[in-house]
């Protein structure tokens, strides 16, 4: 097994980081429906969050949402109604929050002790480091709305592959 | 009976503060735990408080463990809120003196259930 290989194997696995996003979904986001998982992801992001995951493993997982969808989610979270206005330090919290919550979890899913970042949020699409290689990606539809969440894991370093 | 909920966000805050207000109790929140520590100098005496780990400024570990260090506190229920579901890390915060952990996400009941272990579920509350 080469390198890359072994960073795959080692990684979260794209069916349980799914089955934790619709449960992190379904306990706070229900209302709305379920999150509808393997819908095309391909779609340009408002807004991303991401946290780090450093130890053993090392990856980023990341949420990535249109405004509509962010703003469904912050209101449903906040249990404001449509009409209520909303302020896009809502947004970054509820987000946050989100990715928080898939990011510990995925962090439960890699062998060997890690520590989770605080949560980063961004307007536009997550830009991930050159050496960190895509190893889930979930298209989702929720109210109406497209995301993805995605999964990155540190490449080796070259140091490390010689 | 009175909660502390105590996360830096305040959605979370909210939805605890939700949960809390059903199950009958009053609810006061803090966004990290220095601003919790502030809150119980100045007299705040809750029954129980709900902390998240990974804060700013200061963590659910270390509130935990300024906490544990005063008698006066002592009397105070300690629960730990968080994503943080390594067996390691649950291992600590119940060293360092926290009585029980819900690992997010959580549901309502979760959180009830945990509280009727405790001894602290109101009766007719959620019913």
């Amino acid at each position: 097994m080469n390198a890359e290989q072994a960073l795959v194997a080692a990684s979260p696995k794209p069916a349980d980081v799914r089955m934790l996003t619709e449960e992190v979904w379904a306990s706070f986001l229900a209302e709305h429906g379920p999150l509808q998982v393997g819908t095309d992801p391909d779609f340009a992001p408002d807004w991303s969050a991401s946290v780090t995951v450093k130890g053993e493993w090392n990856g980023v997982v990341a949420l990535e949402m249109s405004t509509s969808g962010a703003q469904q989610l912050t209101r449903s979270m906040l249990a404001l109604d449509s009409a209520a206005e909303l302020v896009d330090g809502d947004l970054v919290d509820a987000i946050g929050e989100m990715v928080n919550m898939i990011g510990g979890n995925v962090k439960s899913l890699v062998r060997g002790p890690c520590r989770l970042s605080l949560p980063l949020v961004t307007a536009g699409r997550f830009l991930h480091g050159s050496a960190q290689r895509e190893v889930v990606r979930l298209g989702c539809t929720w109210a109406r709305e497209p995301l993805a969440i995605t999964v990155h894991a540190g490449r080796p370093t070259p140091r490390e592959t010689r | 009976m009175h909660a502390l909920i105590i996360d830096d966000s305040r959605a979370m805050r909210l939805i605890l503060r939700r949960i809390m207000v059903e199950l009958g109790f009053g609810a006061t929140e803090a966004a990290n735990g220095q601003e919790a520590l502030d809150l119980l100098q100045v007299g705040l005496h809750p029954d129980l408080c709900l902390v998240d780990w990974n804060m700013p400024v200061m963590d659910g570990y270390d509130f935990v463990t300024e906490v544990r260090k005063v008698r006066e506190w002592r009397d105070i229920t300690l629960m730990m809120v968080t994503t943080e579901s390594e067996h390691a890390q649950i291992v600590r915060a119940l060293a360092a003196g926290a009585h029980e952990y819900v690992i997010k996400p959580f549901t309502a009941d979760a959180i009830r259930d945990k509280l009727e272990l405790l001894g602290l579920a109101q009766d007719g509350a959620f019913a």
